[in-house]
């Protein structure tokens, strides 16, 4: 096998490209890997360096082992109350993902069409010259509307900053992230219904319902973990048996997109039966007599949810006895995508169950807990008087003011009924060409733009669509500034650098202050062109004092690399003695000199008397929102006809997930993780490939309203008949993943591009297709 | 040459002597056979020479292969030929006195070509030879099989120089040593099968003495080759004599074999204990085992050879033929049915069918070496016919 | 000296892969499928949906068992397996003929062949990487998140594995062959 394809200059046809790598792969041998991609560490001690993970969202804590300047291991750092000890799969493969032959190495301007993959090499001066003449030129043309520049990420790390040039110091509104396209709503309803989001005691329950959160396959936290070691009733709700279910005390299957008649009809028995915690109920709830009057005169029976969900009745009723019979019940409130059009009610049920059964600021419930605050660095704002607002809430109730709505927007983008053209982007680490429904949409909006601008590792799909190609570094080569984590336990943990950046990549704060250095006067130009305020000052002050007081020097906060400007923030706010535990530990909370063994290598972190399960705050139960109901929606959870699963037999529901080797796209090309999973497969009940002549690793065409995918079957007992799951994160289309290309295929093609309206998030599990055999 | 023919009498010959055969159909055929088989073992060696153990289809599963199968065939030749060879000069029997020499040296040829296979099966075959006597591990019985095969080899090579002197009473004496060692030797590689606990189909006692029986029936099979080729079916009457006799301890031997295959198969399934029984039914079922070993390995010859009355020596040479395709049915099967059923039965990753048996079907270039070695074997035996007087007995 | 264990609290298993991970990057095992020191098999509920047999589905760690009397080491012709002075079955890549009988002997399909020396490897209990400078714990046990693995030393009667042996049931693999295995499984 050929490790060595370097995509160092892409000459002017792929093919002479291609070529030229095969005859390289075999004279070169890469300096930096063993081409068998592993490396025995040695017998000799070393000193390790605490890092941060960011293989997947969870950001566990770990200790990195470099020798002779190479990384040999990642392990676990067992300070961290947020990652128990422990790294995942994905965690202990990063060291792939920073020796992934198929990195972004330079700086790369494109020749060729969009998504043809011809690019030059370019230096990082050439790079930001040509997105500065472009950028000019289209804020000039907008006259100084900063909107039209959309900005996004998809990386929690560094996200503030990135809004901070972007958002405040750019002055564009439109920025978009993850949120629509994971878990907006679970927030939202959490938010507006106990007024704060929270925080699952998943340890400290006795009692547990899981709808369909995967929390031993998709995503490894110490939830997972939790479950595992805590003496609690575990409840799974499923159409999929996944490991979780497996792992579950009790496993209900039902059909896709029931979960909230499950719910309701809790409800129903908690209020017939009157199982719920009275005085809390007292104290607490808004509205309270509404909700159960609304419940019981629905008549959400058992029987009523048996026929929903498929779930048997009085497996309804014991679980509902059991669960408010417990003394610290929790309903986990989900942590995975958006489903169907009652999602947001659906998580405002599960909030409503556990404020019910008094869940919520105690032990085992919703706890508020009292996360470590941290200053924030200030800047200097400009104000932008020509820069309009966002367009993407448009149409939708609620909607986060923060990440936005995707698919409204690109809705509004593709369709030109924005109120303003966009005209650029700028991406980083956000994988649109694979991580949000109808793909062939995402690619429409991508060719609108004049300019298109990617900061990544990877040679993604979305890359492939840049104009300018910013390579960054990975996470272990670069120190991010100190991040505040959890509520219950919370402490502050610090990414330090392990190694320097390999190639000519650069970390996103050099890559914002080179671009913010070549941006700002420029672009003060084009504002001084057309904004009257700005005019009035440079008359009063001059440009130069404009200039500074206005806040127009986009490298403001870069002045300081983010060592300096760690050291100076943490020591300043908590002083030296914390700010040496983050370099030396990665991690600090205020009782690590009391953090003990419990068994095992599992510790023990807070004393539990020291734990937020229960904090001083006023907040109410909002059981009916008014808001909701103005803007013609239910103002409390209710079922409607067209969300039964009603389907066809020759029609399927799609329903999507993850492996435990996969984190979206971005482990695509991990060669180790490959190992294990090389392509995705539909899973189709075993019942239904029969009937259909579909055997294990037949290719089957998957055919939807927007597109059609041919993928690898695998018939089995564990999914609900006419549901089929794709496990996402395969089918890329970049030919320069060289692991990940054209191995099995990409949920998003065939999903169709509906979104909820409360939050504009796009519901993933309400497409339905037709399939045959090959 | 004169000082080598000090020690070991043999023909006059010139190398263009040695290239020249008379060319008949069958020495053409024989010829082109051998020039295509040790063509087939070169490229096979180069094949592994650059591939190493890629250029074969052996697994974590299934580590033995072909190679270990066609090892086997060869050296149960071997141990069978000295068997035949030790009938006259060992134990005297009259009858088989004139076939001493030409098995004598079949055996050594055998063992020489067995040798070629294994030397490119095992990794490090230099490395064996050094820490087998640097680090012997004698709990090991590859380690017993492969010292007293090398022994072996010895005394053979002494007995044959012997015999070529006509010396009887020291052939007799390393013959009997040989056969001794050997027949240790070859119970030793039946016993690197018995030994295997964890595969309860191969465990016990029941290899190290089908090995000695099967090798004895191995090596009839071949000298009725060896003297049909040699004679062009026109046999002089001391060698009828000798055939005859032969053909009815053949008849006897396959006999017990088909005795001690019924029972192993017996006892086998009785009980239905895992890992056992499911094995029995398995090979019970499968083509190698029901027409390459009882077909052709058992029931033609024996059947042919018990019917005719102990007369048709021209057909036992077909039957015999025929009884070398089931040995090597028996010797590869041996090999497969030990590996054949998985020692971890969980599925590794979600898209599997649990493992139920072990899949193996061999690359081209274990075919090429496997098969090639008996390329080695021609050109060697007949290197050995032009350079030995083989024929005439005891003078 | 000592004799290191292992105790599995296997029922705690999520077949999450991260102990194979960690194994492959500590001890620079090459990537494949063949090529692991440790697995995870699993085992697929039975019945038909909705009505499975969930008690039918399991998970089970395995990798060497670290038997105290191996049957590789006794059939390997050159001593190229042998017992540490910790009890570890190790392999001497010097020695190794790569005769492949170990790999046949072996009753848990523990050994495999690394392809850059040509000799068996299999599980050291990362005796020559991280126990060799000084660390107390093993790749796989150090990064498990559900802490299914307890490493040990099963000579202290005063260790962590000691302790879970005395008070805990537990079962070895195919104990009936008289390998007995270093691995236990707590029950
Ligand atoms: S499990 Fe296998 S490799 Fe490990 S010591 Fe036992 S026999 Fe040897
Ligand atoms: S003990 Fe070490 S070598 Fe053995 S399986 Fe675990 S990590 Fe791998
Ligand atoms: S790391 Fe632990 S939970 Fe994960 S597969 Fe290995 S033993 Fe099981």
């Amino acid at each position: 096998m050929c490790y060595n394809t370097h995509m160092n200059i892409i000459e002017t046809s792929r093919r002479k490209f291609l070529q030229g790598s095969v005859s390289l792969c075999i004279y070169a041998t890469s300096a930096l890997s063993s081409p068998w991609q592993t490396t025995k560490t040695s017998n000799k001690k070393t000193t390790d360096t605490p890092y941060l993970c960011n293989m997947c969202r969870n950001k566990c804590a770990g200790y990195a082992r470099v020798e002779n300047g190479l990384i040999t291991k990642l392990n676990p750092n067992h300070n961290f109350p947020k990652s128990r000890n422990m790294l995942c799969p994905k965690g202990n493969a990063g060291i792939q993902a920073i020796y992934d032959e198929d990195r972004l190495k330079y700086p790369l301007i494109r020749i060729g069409n969009r998504g043809d993959g011809q690019y030059k090499r370019a230096t990082w001066d050439e790079a930001y010259e040509y997105i500065k003449e472009k950028l000019v030129k289209i804020i000039d043309e907008q006259k100084d509307n900063r909107s039209t520049i959309a900005y996004c990420n998809g990386e929690g790390f560094n996200k503030d900053e990135y809004i901070k040039f972007f958002g405040s110091k750019l002055g564009s509104a439109n920025f978009l992230d993850e949120g629509s396209i994971c878990l907006n709503t679970k927030l939202g309803a959490t938010q507006l219904t106990i007024g704060d989001v929270g925080e699952m005691d998943v340890a400290g329950s006795d009692y547990m319902i899981i709808s369909g959160a995967n929390r031993y396959e998709s995503l490894i936290t110490p939830d997972s973990v939790d479950m595992i070691h805590s003496k609690q009733k575990l409840v799974v709700l499923d159409p999929r048996c996944t490991v979780t279910a497996i792992k579950a005390d009790e496993y209900l299957p039902l059909y896709p997109g029931t979960d909230l008649a499950f719910c309701l009809s809790m409800m129903y028995i908690a209020f017939k039966e009157e199982l719920y915690d009275k005085k809390y109920v007292n104290e607490q709830f808004d509205d309270f007599e509404k909700l159960k009057a609304h419940i019981l005169s629905q008549k959400y029976t058992p029987e009523w949810a048996e026929s929903k969900t498929h779930i048997p009745s009085q497996k309804i009723e014991k679980i509902t006895r059991e669960f408010f019979a417990a003394s610290n019940p929790l309903y986990y409130l989900g942590r995975r995508s958006v489903w169907s059009q009652n999602d947001f009610q659906l998580r405002r049920a599960m909030v409503l169950i556990n404020a019910l059964a008094g869940s919520v600021n105690r032990k085992g419930g919703i706890i508020f807990g009292q996360p470590i605050k941290l200053n924030d660095e200030e800047i200097n704002e400009p104000l932008y008087n020509n820069a309009e607002g966002r367009f993407d809430l448009d149409g939708i109730v609620y909607g986060s003011q923060k990440g936005g709505s995707w698919l409204n927007f690109r809705e509004k983008v593709v369709s030109k009924t924005a109120p303003y053209p966009v005209k650029a982007m700028f991406i980083r680490k956000h994988n649109l060409m694979q991580n949000m429904p109808n793909i062939a949409k995402t690619k429409k909006m991508l060719e609108m733009m004049d300019l298109v601008v990617v900061l990544d590792t990877m040679p993604s799909d979305t890359a492939m669509m840049a104009d300018v190609i910013l390579p960054e570094c990975t996470y272990l080569e670069r120190e991010d500034m100190v991040v505040s984590f959890n509520r219950l336990e919370p402490s502050l943990a610090l990414r330090n650098q392990v190694i320097e950046s390999l190639y000519e990549s650069r970390s996103m704060q050099d890559i914002l202050k080179g671009l913010g250095k070549k941006l700002s006067v420029p672009l003060f130009h084009v504002s001084a062109k057309y904004d009257e305020d700005l005019q009035d000052s440079i008359k009063e002050d001059g440009l130069h004092k404009a200039f500074v007081e206005g806040g127009y020097d986009m490298a403001e906060l870069y002045g300081y690399n983010t060592t300096q400007r760690n050291k100076r923030l943490i020591t300043k706010q908590f002083g030296k003695e914390v700010y040496n535990s983050l370099k030396e530990k990665g991690v600090w909370y205020p009782y690590m000199d009391e953090q003990k063994e419990l068994f095992n290598d599992f510790y023990e972190y807070y004393p539990p008397e020291k734990r937020f399960y229960t904090i001083d705050k006023k907040y109410r139960v909002n059981a009916y929102l008014k808001k909701l109901e103005k803007a013609g929606f239910d103002a409390m959870p209710t079922w409607h006809k067209y969300y039964d699963f009603n389907l066809h037999e020759d029609e399927f529901r799609v329903i999507t997930g993850r492996y435990v080797t996969t984190t979206q796209s971005a482990t695509a090309n991990n060669v180790m993780l490959k190992d294990f999973e090389k392509e995705n497969y539909l899973w189709i009940n075993n019942n239904n490939a029969k009937r259909l002549g579909i055997k294990t690793g037949d290719s089957v065409v998957v055919m939807s309203s927007v597109s059609s995918i041919v993928i690898k079957a695998n018939p089995t007992n564990k999914i609900a008949p006419n549901v089929l799951w794709i496990p996402h994160g395969f089918g890329i289309d970049s030919q320069e993943m060289t692991n990940a290309y054209a191995k099995g295929a990409s949920d998003n093609m065939i999903i169709e591009d509906k979104f909820e309206k409360i939050y504009g998030c796009a519901t993933m599990h309400e497409t339905n297709v037709t399939l045959r055999k090959l | 040459m004169n000082f080598i023919k000090k020690i070991i009498p043999m023909k006059d010959f010139t190398l263009k002597s040695l290239m020249t055969f008379e060319k008949t159909p069958l020495n053409i055929l024989m010829f082109i056979l051998t020039i295509g088989l040790l063509g087939a073992f070169g490229w096979g060696v180069i094949e592994y020479l650059i591939h190493s153990h890629h250029a074969y289809n052996v697994t974590r599963e299934h580590p033995w292969g072909l190679l270990i199968a066609m090892y086997i065939f060869f050296v149960v030749s071997s141990t069978g030929l000295c068997i035949v060879g030790s009938l006259g000069d060992v134990f005297g029997f009259k009858d088989y006195m004139a076939m001493s020499k030409r098995a004598i040296l079949g055996s050594i040829v055998t063992i020489l070509a067995g040798f070629a296979v294994i030397a490119f099966e095992i990794g490090h075959p230099v490395r064996m030879l050094i820490y087998n006597v640097l680090s012997p591990g004698l709990t090991s019985a590859i380690w017993w099989m492969g010292t007293l095969y090398g022994i072996y080899l010895t005394f053979m090579i002494i007995e044959f120089i012997f015999l070529m002197r006509n010396d009887m009473k020291n052939a007799r004496i390393f013959g009997l040593t040989g056969l001794l060692v050997g027949l240790a030797a070859h119970s030793n590689l039946g016993g690197v099968f018995g030994f295997l606990n964890a595969r309860t189909i191969s465990n016990g006692v029941f290899y190290p003495t089908y090995f000695i029986l099967t090798a004895f029936i191995t090596g009839i099979y071949l000298t009725y080759l060896m003297y049909g080729f040699r004679y062009k079916m026109n046999f002089p009457e001391e060698i009828k004599k000798g055939l005859i006799g032969l053909a009815k301890i053949q008849t006897l031997l396959l006999a017990i074999l088909m005795f001690f295959e019924t029972w192993k198969m017996m006892t086998g399934i009785y009980g239905g204990m895992p890992g056992r029984a499911d094995v029995v039914e398995h090979i019970l079922h499968s083509g190698g085992f029901v027409y390459g070993e009882v077909l052709c390995g058992m029931l033609i010859p024996f059947v042919v050879m018990l019917t005719t009355k102990w007369k048709s020596i021209n057909l036992y040479v077909y039957a015999s033929f025929i009884g070398m395709i089931g040995i090597f049915f028996m010797r590869y099967d041996l090999v497969h049915d030990t590996q054949v059923k998985p020692l971890q039965m969980m599925k590794l990753t979600e898209y599997q069918l649990p493992p139920k048996w072990i899949e193996y079907f061999p690359s081209a270039a274990e075919f090429a070496i496997g098969f090639g070695a008996i390329g080695i074997f021609f050109m060697l035996y007949y290197f050995g016919q032009k350079m030995f007087d083989l024929d005439g007995g005891d003078h | 000296m000592a004799r290191y264990g292992m105790a599995l609290d296997y029922k705690n298993c999520i077949n999450c892969k991260a102990c194979e991970v960690a194994c492959k990057e500590e001890n620079g095992v090459e990537l494949g499928a063949e090529k692991h020191r440790i697995w995870v098999g699993g085992n697929n509920p039975e019945g038909a949906w909705p009505l499975l047999d969930m008690a039918s589905a399991s998970f089970l760690p395995s990798q060497c068992q670290q038997c105290d009397d191996a049957p590789c080491q006794e059939v390997c012709p050159t001593h190229a397996t042998y017992y540490d002075e910790n009890g570890v079955v190790r392999v001497d890549a010097d020695k190794c003929i790569l005769c492949s009988y170990c790999m046949n002997a072996c009753p848990y399909d523990a050994r495999y062949v690394d392809e850059r020396t040509m000799t068996v490897d299999k599980c050291t209990f990362c005796s020559d990487t991280r126990l060799a400078r000084g660390e107390t714990t093993t790749a796989c046990q150090n990064t498990c998140p559900t802490k299914v693995r307890t490493f040990g030393d099963l000579d202290d009667p005063e260790s962590e594995i000691s302790e879970l042996l005395r008070t805990r049931d537990h079962f070895s693999l195919k104990a009936h062959l008289g390998t007995k295995p270093k691995l236990f499984y707590l029950t």
